[in-house]
């Protein structure tokens, strides 16, 4: 008798019944298709999307190079020469700022990726599992987080120096290395969310309507935790941009001269470089503020989305 | 991807490159030029003074007997033999007095030790110390104190910074090795004469004996040889016979002092001195408020301006004596070749580099001391003034072919070359314009940033090409080049038996008339077997209130030297 | 539908036994992580002696001799382990101290800006994150978040440096940085008049770095359940909004943020670097960094295994806090 209601007969779809609302086809679809019209969402999205190509592609159309120190232009305002001004080497700002562009947005993205990728995982099976799983799990991330971070870097950071690799190449060591010591935070605030989610009502009437459990964890559950790692993936990503640029001064990280967002507003560091050339620190201010707002807006809109009850509030 | 954007883009690129060099290059031969620019807005070393004492702000009106110095990172070990880091030193600078003082030219004069002789074969000292001398608790100094200060040092189980063995007193190492229970060389004559006897003469020698003296009272009780645990306890609690006697230490915060009545020079004018930690960052703040009367800065154009704005400060300014280097490893075979290395210095724009990161306070360095000192003395030496042509015709000379791609090839090999840095401004200045200037002459630099002590540990295992990091403070011209001695220079693997035969001249004579030929034929020929790149020497700031008068810094004595004429005007 | 009420028939016993098994978990656990820790910090290259310049390489071998540096691995972990189950931490090789006496003499003064600081930006997270909640997308709501993403997007360094611009050189109205004021002997209230003096500036930089985060995990919680169905049965009964939220939202949307509530334990302690560094606080945070750079293992094995022991303390006390704060999970474990 139920597998009927469960039919894809457009139809049924209109029938506003909760629980059943939840339970068609592909969610995931539907989900992008709420995606599309939400306005500023899509808006952000497109934002990073242009962000980033331009990034990559800006520098070649910019007359100058990133590492041409010029004694002349030290800290120079932004003129018709420079559109951002100079920094301290001399070299131009605006073409520092975009190269940068494309480390900070890479090590934002793919530590973001990594790390809530893993962490979700991890806590997502350990809250909902259990038993002893959920017990080895939750151990096993209590000892990576009393494993300092600084001398496990300094150690990576030599083997790799030893072994010759290239600075730039040592970047992508970094960002899997923070991930990997990052997880555990994440996986405990998932496997939270889980265990109070778990015991709720809409799942207690999932358990009653005899679902799955692969649908009871990908159709109900999950999506439930969305709001969460939203608010994870965001602050994942603002971290990682600024928090690289401590790392440069163990030689970790992005270190000089290549730019990134984070050691071009840490390279103005007194009073004097803040108040009298905000042309150093305003640019890659600005491009982490929008880049963060851009991936908050797009992941509540994602939320908003994956959220059955909020698409009929908003009818 | 970035490749394959790099090449859909090529043509672009090669336009930019273009524009970018030329544009370089009519703004390198305009640079050359510029940089005597920086001489008019320069200010002049010495003490230029405040121009509007009544600007001193209120706060620092209100302390009538107290003057109060910034300190970086002070870190609790308050006994000159032990001290770990600079920052103490300075604390026991003032707490203890030296035998033997430097004047502002860093020759050596009398301080507790009223005079000194020295045998003709140059190996005995007799040191006579001043008539009537105490210790800030009244016990009296004599030489016996001296001979326990020296005893201490040999002792084996010494692990401070001071190295007492390159005195090489006679009896010292017999007795660090417990053959014998004392000292030989060291003859207590009378309580006011000191002998010691050496088994090689040295010019560092008497810097090294005339330290600081200990009290054999206080940090002697119940000394036995190899037993110096007890010793640390007494870290915290100094008893010395400096301007200052040691009062009170909040670690992070401050530390006090209060003027030492058995001052051997005179009771000091301000009753009370505090030196209060500072960073970099708020110190020039702590000094606007009036909250510290004495500071060092960053010698940079900006901080210059900043205090001249405030018009109460009197500002000093006076060249280090250290100086920065870039080693090479010698053990490598691309660098075991003079001309390889003669190129890489005559390829290297070192006057750019000096002027974007001193920005005029600063200069290229030509020998290995600082201008300051009385050895410095550069006619003759060559100043491998930037040449990429010769650099060109003599890497050409050498045997490196230029490549396919521009980088030059030897016996199938490339001309590769590692750089260690630290994160420090003058590397994030030398890593691009290092690589700009070496890719011009072939070189391909893969700069490697690692933290201090991983670039000391990986330069010890060898694995570099070239280093680079500055020396410590140089009190004497020996110590700018003893590290260029074959034996002491084993990561680098650099020998050159002229420079050693040079080295022990320089060092075998107390005398500085005697000194510095010496001295001057040995640059010249490190200048033409260079060991090292040698590229800055910079200027350090300090200031200090209007409402103080006295102090007179140098890079001998630091702020310590002045301070017992220092006073508080009314 | 009301929570079921268990907490009558709730056995502390169960309760008692759970934190016991977990802290005879503990005790493996950190011997693990003191290996683990241990080998991290001797691979890491340089030490202590390759960091002094100055000396010769004759001297350099006798030091490291002196102090135990060329023994093999194993037998400098045993050695320090002994001396750690003596209760003894060892020696500072930088400070020439026991480590026990000097991380006394920094963690504390952490301690004291790190928890007024958490108070306080718990305290404004809580209050911000409800008052979203209860006004989703408003001018309000938008505002405040761009206000954290820019706050977020500032440096900390700046804003340290801002701060003192204001309040302490324009404005006279608080002092450049330190603990109490120099050269002062002031003792009782006067001491803690002066402290309070100069904790207010890092206390409200520290404040407007961290508020920003936990607000958004708290707003995001909060918006989570006030769209629960009990919370519409709430308000179909009638209740006044005020009690619907702070009685009834707010107990459920806390109980994720417990989580990170445990998080913050060894943050107390282990000190704000760049916060406490501008203000010349004499807290701990620049002991990790210049043990470090100074590689004294003495105080980096002391001091991380301190933060190794009040992490896995922090997470075992927020899981039992969860526990007991929602009967049905204590249920199911």
């Amino acid at each position: 008798m139920f597998g009927s209601l469960f039919s894809t007969n457009r139809r049924l779809r209109e029938v506003q019944i909760p629980v059943l609302s939840q339970v068609t086809p592909s969610p995931w679809l539907q989900a992008w298709r709420a995606l599309r019209q939400n306005r500023l969402a899509m808006l952000c999205l497109i934002l990073l999307v242009v962000m980033a190509v331009w990034c990559v592609v800006g520098p070649y159309y910019s007359p100058w190079r990133d590492d041409a120190t010029d004694a002349l232009m030290i800290n120079k305002a932004p003129n018709a020469e420079h559109w951002l001004g100079t920094d301290f080497l001399g070299r131009d700002v605006y073409t520092r700022l975009l190269l940068a562009g494309r480390i900070s947005l890479i090590i934002g993205m793919l530590t973001m990726l990594l790390s809530v990728t893993l962490g979700y995982l991890m806590g997502a099976v350990s809250g909902y599992v259990g038993g002893i799983t959920d017990k080895i799990i939750m151990r096993f991330a209590d000892l990576v987080m009393t494993i300092p971070s600084l001398p496990l870097l300094i150690v990576m950071g030599a083997m790799l120096s030893e072994l010759d690799f290239s600075p730039d190449s040592r970047v992508y060591m970094v960002i899997v290395m923070l991930s990997l010591l990052e997880w555990p935070k994440l996986a405990r605030l998932v496997r939270g969310q889980i265990l109070s989610l778990r015991e709720r009502d809409f799942m207690l009437a999932t358990q009653v309507l005899g679902l799955s459990s692969r649908r009871r964890l990908f159709g109900h559950l999950l999506p439930n935790t969305v709001p969460i790692l939203v608010v994870m993936a965001t602050m994942a990503v603002a971290n990682a941009i600024l928090s690289e640029s401590a790392l440069s001064y163990l030689g970790l990280g992005v270190v000089p001269p290549t730019p990134s967002w984070g050691n071009m507003m840490d390279a103005a560091n007194s009073l004097i470089d803040f108040q009298r050339r905000p042309w150093l620190w305003m640019p890659p201010g600005v491009a982490i503020f929008i880049t963060v707002i851009a991936i908050n807006v797009l992941g509540d809109g994602l939320r908003d989305a994956l959220d059955p009850k909020m698409k009929r509030s908003k009818k | 991807m970035a490749t394959l954007l790099r090449s859909a883009f090529a043509p672009a690129v090669q336009r930019a490159r273009r524009t970018a060099s030329f544009r370089i290059a009519l703004l390198a031969s305009a640079v050359m030029l510029s940089s005597f620019a920086f001489a008019d807005d320069v200010l002049k070393e010495g003490i230029t003074p405040a121009t509007d004492a009544s600007q001193v702000p209120a706060a620092a009106k209100l302390r009538t007997d107290t003057v109060i110095a910034g300190i970086s990172e002070p870190q609790g070990i308050f006994n000159p033999y032990f001290f770990v880091n600079g920052w103490d030193e300075n604390v026991t600078n003032v707490i203890f007095a030296r035998l033997i003082d430097w004047d502002s030219q860093g020759k050596l004069v009398p301080g507790l030790a009223e005079s000194w002789t020295v045998s003709p074969d140059g190996k005995t000292y007799t040191i006579k110390l001043r008539h009537d001398m105490k210790f800030s608790d009244g016990s009296p100094l004599t030489a016996e104190d001296v001979a326990f200060t020296l005893t201490v040092l040999y002792d084996p189980k010494y692990d401070g910074d001071t190295d007492i063995t390159l005195a090489h007193i006679t009896g010292g190492d017999d007795y660090k090795q417990g053959k014998a229970d004392s000292i030989s060389g060291l003859k207590v004559i009378d309580p006011l004469t000191l002998q010691v006897t050496t088994t090689q003469p040295g010019a560092t020698t008497l810097q090294k004996i005339g330290g600081p003296v200990l009290s054999k009272a206080y940090y002697g009780k119940g000394y036995t040889r190899g037993n110096l645990d007890y010793l640390r306890t007494l870290h915290g609690k100094p008893l010395g016979n400096g301007p200052y006697v040691y009062d009170k230490y909040i670690p992070g915060q401050e530390i006090r002092f209060h003027a030492n009545a058995n001052y051997y020079r005179g009771v000091p004018p301000t009753p009370r001195f505090i030196y209060r930690v500072t960073n970099p960052s708020t110190n020039f703040q702590l000094f606007q408020t009036g909250d510290t009367d004495y500071d060092a800065f960053t010698s940079r154009p900006d901080d210059i301006e900043q205090l001249k704005m405030l018009g109460f400060a009197n500002i000093n300014l006076y060249g280090s004596s250290d100086y920065s280097k870039i080693e090479f490893n010698v053990r490598r075979p691309a660098l075991q070749d003079v001309k390889v290395r003669q190129a890489l210095i005559y390829g290297l724009d070192r006057q750019k580099l000096i002027d974007v990161v001193y920005q005029g306070y600063g200069s290229v360095a030509i020998e290995p001391i600082a201008p300051i000192s009385w050895a410095y003395n550069t006619d003759g030496v060559n100043p491998y003034k930037f040449d990429p042509a010769q650099a060109n015709k003599l890497l050409d000379e050498a045997g490196w072919k230029a490549g396919s791609d521009g980088i030059r090839v030897k016996d199938g090999k490339r001309l590769e070359l590692t750089l260690l840095v630290s994160k420090k401004v003058l590397n994030d200045a030398l890593i691009p314009i290092a690589k700009e200037n070496y890719q011009k002459i072939g070189v391909l630099l893969k700069p490697q940033v690692v933290d201090f002590n991983a670039l000391m540990s990986q330069r010890k295992a060898g694995n570099y090409d070239l280093a680079s990091f500055s020396t410590s403070t140089l009190n004497d011209p020996h110590d700018g080049v003893w590290d260029y001695y074959s034996t002491e220079s084993t990561e680098s693997g650099y020998k050159n038996p002229e420079v050693d035969k040079l080295i022990n001249e320089g060092n075998a004579t107390l005398d500085i008339e005697k000194r510095k030929p010496i001295y001057h034929e040995l640059y010249k020929v490190l200048a033409n077997d260079p060991p090292v790149i040698l590229l800055g020497n910079r200027k350090i700031l300090s200031a200090s209130s209007a409402r103080v008068t006295g102090f007179k810094p140098d890079i001998y004595n630091g702020l310590t030297g002045s301070l017992p004429d220092v006073k508080i005007v009314k | 539908m009301r929570l079921p009420d268990l907490s009558g028939s709730f056995n502390e016993k169960v309760m008692r036994n759970f934190i016991l098994r977990r802290l005879l978990q503990t005790i493996p656990m950190l011997f693990l992580a003191s290996l683990l820790i241990f080998m991290l910090f001797a691979k890491t290259p340089g030490d202590f002696i390759d960091g002094n310049i100055t000396l010769t390489a004759q001297r350099a071998a006798e030091l490291k001799a002196l102090y135990g540096l060329d023994q093999p691995l194993l037998s400098r972990y045993l050695h320090w382990l002994g001396n750690l189950l003596r209760g003894d931490l060892g020696f500072s090789l930088q400070y020439q101290i026991p480590v026990s006496q000097l991380l006394n003499q920094y963690i504390w003064n952490s301690f004291l800006l790190a928890t007024i600081a958490m108070v306080l930006y718990w305290g404004i997270a809580l209050a911000v994150g409800i008052v979203s909640a209860m006004k989703p997308y408003s001018l309000f709501d938008h505002v405040v978040s761009i206000v954290i993403f820019a706050a977020m997007s500032f440096p900390t360094f700046f804003l340290c440096l801002l701060l003192i611009k204001w309040f302490a050189v324009d404005l006279h109205w608080l002092p450049v940085g330190g603990m109490t004021n120099t050269g002062s002997d002031a003792t009782g209230w006067a001491w803690v008049a002066q402290v309070a003096a100069h904790l207010v500036l890092p206390v409200v930089a520290l404040v407007m770095l961290q508020a920003g985060s936990l607000t958004r995990y708290f707003r995001a919680s909060m918006l989570d359940v006030v769209r629960m169905d009990f919370i519409r049965t709430a308000r179909a009964k009638g209740l006044r909004e005020r009690t619907v939220i702070l009685k009834h939202a707010l107990r459920n949307a806390l109980l994720p943020i417990i989580t990170l509530l445990g998080f913050e334990l060894p943050g107390l302690f282990s000190g704000a670097l760049i916060t406490e560094k501008v203000f010349n606080w004499p807290g701990a945070g620049h002991i990790h960094i210049d043990s470090l750079a100074a590689r004294d293992y003495p105080v980096l094995m002391g001091f991380t295994l301190f933060l190794a022991v009040l992490t896995i303390l922090g997470n075992l006390i927020a899981d039992v806090l969860y526990a007991w704060a929602d009967p049905r999970i204590r249920v199911r474990s």
